[in-house]
């Protein structure tokens, strides 16, 4: 099957959105160039309105887009860095967030807020952060981490037709990720967790660039152990169902995401697997994530950021 | 564009109608039948009927904070009904009874209303960016007190706006103090329309007590914005009647607010001085605004009957009002 890289793919799905709805735009601060290639070559084919640059000016990138989504369009709102996003935190969280709710269903929000995530590339504390938890936590936001170039342009085609506002991280050390990505136009639906490989004895839920730590893992104990590797793919909606039903069938978990340890996204799976299937728990479910630290730049990034051999002993611990 | 009688008779309903609506808001205060706060519009309503009265439906507009936008929503077509029902939590509120103060009529292009102040400068930015794709002359109006002014927001979607000659027209309704802040303590020059320079858009400041004044600067930036020449900052000079929100202290900073201050704005009036200008004009006669009055005193009193008699806001709603389908 044809093969494109992750960005490749995120590119390729905003070509065939913008080429199937007018309304669709793609709004934010050197997206004609576009910095990780996930918008390059854009504006060549749908012009500088539709493809438009802005001055450094996150708030207005936001609204702008909030705004435009209010009327009918379907933008598509480029931060660059997900950092980036906590400069519109009142327009993302509070308006995008809430509008619909708050106004009696009246204006409906369907914009996509698009950002790269993640370390590994030593940029220290404003450029490196995976801020899922806060929108994972934020009632009206939905929430899309894919881990393949196949589930990147499937999700980014729902997210873009999705009537409310979707936050559409990805991870940087994915963007040169090859994988299959087929010709034919396909969509992913929101809420339908992916099972990455197959496997009895331990459950880990992993997400993005973590997906590949786990499956990574798994490989390497696959004489020992039999790992099943779930990628929920959308935070919210949340799959919690084909998480519960593998912990059932494997009794143990493992939870892993570069978001903080603290209040992370690893602490709501952990607590709703817990509600959900602790009589069939072997072990307590265990968790990998970020140190309860800023994220530090150079050496020592990778002190606060889970490793590779950090979800492997997770799940050795937890199979003891 | 010449104003009719009836025009005239607009701008004077549309003022008088939201200052009555405001006392009843404030009189719901009082006996706790307003479950939220309150921050009265009394002293801005010209300015607010002066810049909404002649909108089209298909205009957006932000009504800002003060009064909670009541002139404007009432002068843009919105229900002052529904107004007071969200106010009183009832489930024929304009929000269903969920926010105990906002509005929102797309019908009429009131989108929306926000908590925080000054964060609705960005949207109105895209209101006007999708009335600029739409290619059919509407305009955004985005209307703020002098509060906001002071937020960063202001500057991001002055400058897009300004840049992308977008068709908005910003409305300052500069009633001189943020809750306790005197704007001389906030702003190092006179005239917050002296901002528009640095955007290279025109700045104009207007008598916001005078609603004739006001319709006139903002029908030019009205018409400039339609025409495709960008947008217009106008600064319409108000006080505030009453204090920040009911029952908060009437201060500058720690001290009482100068009472001759709100005494001066209060000689000039919106509604009497306009009522007067009316009968010497020979718009109307004595008896007419009497009759005006009453007939909106008892418009005012239906509203409330009508909101009051709501049903309980239906808490079931709520999972179901998260998303669109």
């Amino acid at each position: 099957m044809r093969q494109l890289s992750l960005t490749g793919a995120i590119n390729e799905a905003l070509k065939e959105e913008l080429q199937r709805d007018e309304k669709v735009f793609c709004i934010g601060e050197d997206i004609q160039a576009g910095t990780f290639g996930e918008t390059s070559g854009l504006v060549q084919q749908f012009g500088p309105d539709r493809i438009m640059d802005t001055p450094l000016a996150e708030t207005a990138v936001a609204g702008a887009a909030i705004g435009a989504a209010m009327c009918g369009y379907r933008p598509v709102a480029d931060f660059m860095f997900a950092d980036f996003m906590w400069i519109a935190g009142d327009e993302i969280f509070m308006k995008a967030a809430k509008w619909h709710f708050l106004h009696g269903k009246k204006v409906n929000v369907p914009v996509v807020f698009l950002a790269a995530m993640g370390g590994g590339f030593k940029l220290g504390p404003e450029h490196s952060q995976c801020p899922e938890s806060v929108v994972m936590h934020t009632p009206g936001l939905k929430l899309v981490v894919p881990s393949t170039p196949y589930d990147a342009k499937g999700l980014m085609k729902t997210a873009i037709r999705d009537n409310n506002p979707v936050v559409y991280f990805y991870h940087k050390a994915l963007f040169g990720l090859t994988g299959d990505v087929p010709e034919e136009e396909y969509t992913i639906p929101f809420g339908q967790a992916d099972i990455k490989r197959e496997g009895s004895d331990v459950t880990v839920v992993a997400i993005g660039q973590m997906v590949h730590f786990a499956l990574q893992a798994a490989e390497k104990l696959k004489d020992k152990a039999s790992v099943e590797v779930i990628d929920p793919r959308t935070l919210e909606p949340f799959d919690i169902d084909t998480i519960v039903e593998s912990v059932k069938k494997t009794g143990r978990a493992v939870v892993v995401d570069e978001d903080t340890l603290r209040c992370g996204v690893t602490g709501e799976i952990a607590s709703q697997i817990m509600e959900q299937a602790f009589d069939y728990l072997d072990a307590p479910v265990k968790r990998v994530a970020a140190a309860n630290l800023p994220i530090a730049g150079g050496f020592l990034e990778t002190e606060v950021l889970p490793q590779p051999q950090d979800v492997l002993a997770a799940i050795e611990a937890v199979l003891e | 564009m010449t104003l009719a009688k009836e025009d005239l008779i607009l701008l004077y309903r549309n003022m008088l109608l939201g200052r009555k609506i405001d006392q009843l808001v404030i009189a719901g205060m009082a006996t706790g039948k307003v479950l939220a706060f309150y921050h009265s519009g009394q002293g801005s309503e010209g300015l607010a009927a002066g810049v909404a009265s002649f909108l089209n439906d298909d205009d957006y507009i932000y009504c800002h904070h003060r009064g909670h936008g009541i002139v404007y929503l009432l002068s843009k077509g919105g229900s002052g009904m529904e107004f007071l029902a969200e106010h009183y939590g009832k489930a024929n509120g304009s929000c269903n009874g969920f926010t105990g103060f906002h509005n929102a009529d797309p019908s009429k292009g009131v989108l929306g209303a926000a908590g925080t102040i000054g964060s609705v400068f960005p949207m109105t930015l895209g209101w006007g960016l999708a009335a600029k794709k739409n290619g059919r002359a509407q305009v955004a109006v985005g209307c703020f007190g002098d509060g906001s002014s002071n937020r960063g927001t202001l500057h991001e979607a002055f400058n897009l706006s300004a840049l992308w000659k977008l068709p908005i027209v910003w409305v300052c309704d500069n009633n001189g103090v943020a809750q306790y802040t005197p704007i001389k303590d906030a702003y190092p020059k006179e005239d917050i329309a002296d901002l528009a320079a640095g955007y290279d858009m025109p700045g104009v400041v207007v008598d916001g007590m005078d609603v004739l004044a006001v319709q006139e600067v903002v029908q030019a930036a009205v018409e400039r914005a339609r025409a495709g020449d960008g947008p217009t900052l106008v600064e319409g000079k108000t006080t505030r009647y009453r204090t920040h929100s009911e029952g908060s202290p009437d201060i500058f900073h720690i001290e009482a607010r100068p009472p001759e201050i709100v005494e001066a704005f209060k000689k000039r009036d919106p509604i009497e001085s306009f009522a007067k200008k009316l009968i010497e004009q020979q718009v109307l006669t004595e008896a007419d605004i009497e009759s005006i009055d009453k007939e909106l005193e008892e418009t005012a009193a239906e509203m409330d009957r009508e909101a009051t008699e709501g049903g309980m806001p239906d808490a079931s709603l709520m999972r179901a009002s998260l998303y669109a389908d």
